[in-house]
């Protein structure tokens, strides 16, 4: 492959061929005695939106620093853009708009300023660099502080300021590490808001440990964990293919004929089930990943005659996936094992 | 070199807007207007030749605390500051190369360090008029000793760069720089008038001599005379610095 073209390939996901804009292989980065990445690989194609999520200190800011250039890979190869991270890195940091964990600006410059000196240093011609700002700041919200002092704006709108830095140049790929930390409930709705319309014509990695945003952003999320890969996919299909949902049933029948009906469903996990007897029997049980038995369960019941006042299956949310294959997992066993008991 | 360019604007935007900068502008100015009325006094009582008026000004005490000081003051935020803020993550990840950083940087201080200089050429012009001296200031030694300054002030400068990129800490930035300038315009002069076995040595005498960077200054480019050997001493000793500042800053990528 001619190097600085971007890869052909199968998606590793979608399951059809696109052009990959961040193909990470094999990177391992170690600080000394410390393995902060291991041996992580996964791919992301042209005009993906992925959310790149874990636990704080589980390795998402040194990969993204290894994307950027900032901090070199121990082993494994990283390519953006079709770039070598590594051997290629201005080229590498020509095509991204990068957003860093804390927005770390001049507060000596107002914001225009930094603006304009940051297309300059990007290479953005002067005949443009004006509107460059411009369109920067407006699909950033920020034109209310262009003539502000960056040491005096809000920790909200210096995460804003960042964001337009990272669009100025007009980037194919944007990289922005936990571009909501610190921000209030409004702030975040609006760097959202400001995402969701620049997956239109960028590629998007988004690192954050705010699961219902990435679930709100991204089309699909990568999880790392103990600088680790843990996961790779659609957050919906992830969820609904590893993680134990809850079936929850009250019938008026008695509660033996209950256990049985139940117990004898596929996907239950036998050992979670527990039934409490009386005039309305209910039972509650953990069901395999995948399955859903809430239909034959149904079927059961109304044949032996059993009025149903409650059946529902509570499908695992994204925060639960991400507890169960992260620090979590302990704790989701415990809630099996207390749920069995 | 586009990068360069555009660091050296920045950087140089950032001395204009900070108090520090504006606070080491007036009270060199200050110190120094009152030496300089003060040395012209004198002239004027013992009624001195006026050619030497410009040499006698380079060695006013001023002089010797603008270079002892100011580097390591002007200097010190250079890296240091960005990789308090952290600044420098988003300075090392645009799409400019390292050495352009280090060249910016270094020339805006140079840039600046100059421009506090300037001003005073104009007080010797008018010093040409009466009711002061009425007389032709010689400038051709005005022009060597503002060569001397530039040199040394550029050595001084690029070894400020080196200390800011090893440390967060901008106040042992600006002391590291002051006691590299200490060491530099103190120890060699007393190395060789004190330690026999070193003054007797032709090559460690020499050697001494070209460290001995203010006394070059005082005693040649301020009196108009500018050796070779001393030009491409201070030349080699900024590309020295700059390059070591630049190997500091290439290997916090490897961190």
């Amino acid at each position: 492959m001619p190097s600085g073209a971007p890869a052909v390939t199968n998606g590793s996901q979608q399951g059809f061929a696109s052009v990959q804009m961040i193909r990470v292989s094999e990177l391992t980065k170690r600080f000394g005695p410390t393995t902060a990445v291991d041996r992580i690989s996964f791919e992301i194609g042209r005009g993906e939106v992925v959310g790149f999520l874990g636990p704080n200190g589980a390795g998402k800011t040194t990969t993204i620093r290894v994307l950027t250039g900032f901090h070199p890979a121990t082993s494994g190869s990283a390519e953006v853009a079709g770039f070598d991270v590594q051997k290629q890195s201005l080229e590498v940091r020509r095509s991204i708009g990068y957003l860093p964990q804390e927005v770390p600006i001049y507060p000596d410059l107002r914001v225009g300023e930094y603006l304009r000196y940051r297309a300059e240093l990007k290479g953005v011609p002067a005949r443009e660099r004006r509107g460059a700002v411009a369109r920067a700041m407006a699909k950033a919200g920020i034109e209310d502080v262009a003539r502000k002092l960056v040491g005096h704006v809000s920790h909200g709108y210096r995460q804003r300021v960042g964001l337009a830095d990272a669009l100025v140049a007009r980037p194919q790929i944007l990289i922005l590490d936990e571009p909501t930390s610190g921000l209030d409930p409004n702030q975040r709705r609006r760097i959202k808001q400001v995402v969701r319309e620049l997956a239109d014509d960028h590629t998007i990695l988004f690192s954050s440990h705010i699961l219902a945003e990435v679930q709100d952003v991204s089309s699909r999320v990568v999880v790392i964990h103990r600088g680790a890969l843990r996961a790779d996919g659609a957050p919906k299909q992830l969820v609904a293919d590893s993680t134990p949902a809850r079936l929850r049933v009250r019938a008026r029948c008695a509660g033996q004929a209950l256990r049985e009906a139940v117990a004898s469903l596929p996907g239950v996990l036998a050992e979670t089930l527990q039934v409490d007897d009386g005039e309305v029997a209910s039972a509650r049980c953990m069901v395999a990943p995948g399955g859903d038995p809430a239909t034959e369960l149904g079927d059961r019941l109304q044949r032996a005659g059993a009025a149903v006042h409650e059946l529902a299956v509570d499908l695992p949310t994204l925060e639960e996936y991400f507890y169960a294959i992260t620090d979590g997992r302990d704790e989701l066993r415990d809630d099996i094992e207390e749920a069995a008991t | 070199m586009n990068g360069a360019v555009t660091t050296l604007k920045k950087e140089l935007l950032s001395y204009a807007v900070s108090p520090v900068s504006w606070l080491i502008a007036v009270l060199f100015y200050l110190v120094r207007g009152f030496e300089l009325a003060s040395i012209a006094f004198e002239f004027a009582v013992f009624r001195a030749d006026p050619n030497q008026f410009p040499s006698a000004t380079y060695g006013a005490g001023s002089t010797f605390y603008m270079v002892l000081l100011v580097p390591g003051i002007l200097t010190m935020r250079c890296f240091a500051e960005e990789r308090r803020t952290g600044s420098i993550e988003t300075l090392m990840t645009a799409p400019i190369r390292d050495f352009e950083v280090v060249l910016g940087k270094w020339f805006a201080a140079s840039i600046f360090f100059a421009i506090l200089w300037l001003p005073s050429v104009l007080v010797l012009h008018l010093l040409e008029y009466e009711p002061y001296f009425g007389a032709d200031v010689a400038f051709g030694p005005v022009l060597s000793a503002y060569l001397g300054m530039f040199l040394l002030s550029g050595l001084l400068l690029a070894f400020g760069c080196f200390a800011s990129s090893l440390t967060e800490n901008v106040l042992l930035a600006a002391i590291m720089t002051m006691l590299f300038t200490g060491l530099l315009t103190q120890a060699s002069r007393i190395l060789t008038q004190y330690v026999g076995e070193l003054r007797n040595d032709y090559y460690m005498r020499e050697l001494l001599g070209k460290l001995d960077v203010y006394g070059n200054f005082s005693n040649w480019f301020a009196r108009g005379l500018i050796d070779t050997s001393h030009v491409v001493f201070y030349l080699g000793g900024i590309g020295f610095f700059l390059f070591l500042t630049w190997t500091s800053l290439a290997s916090r990528r490897q961190a």
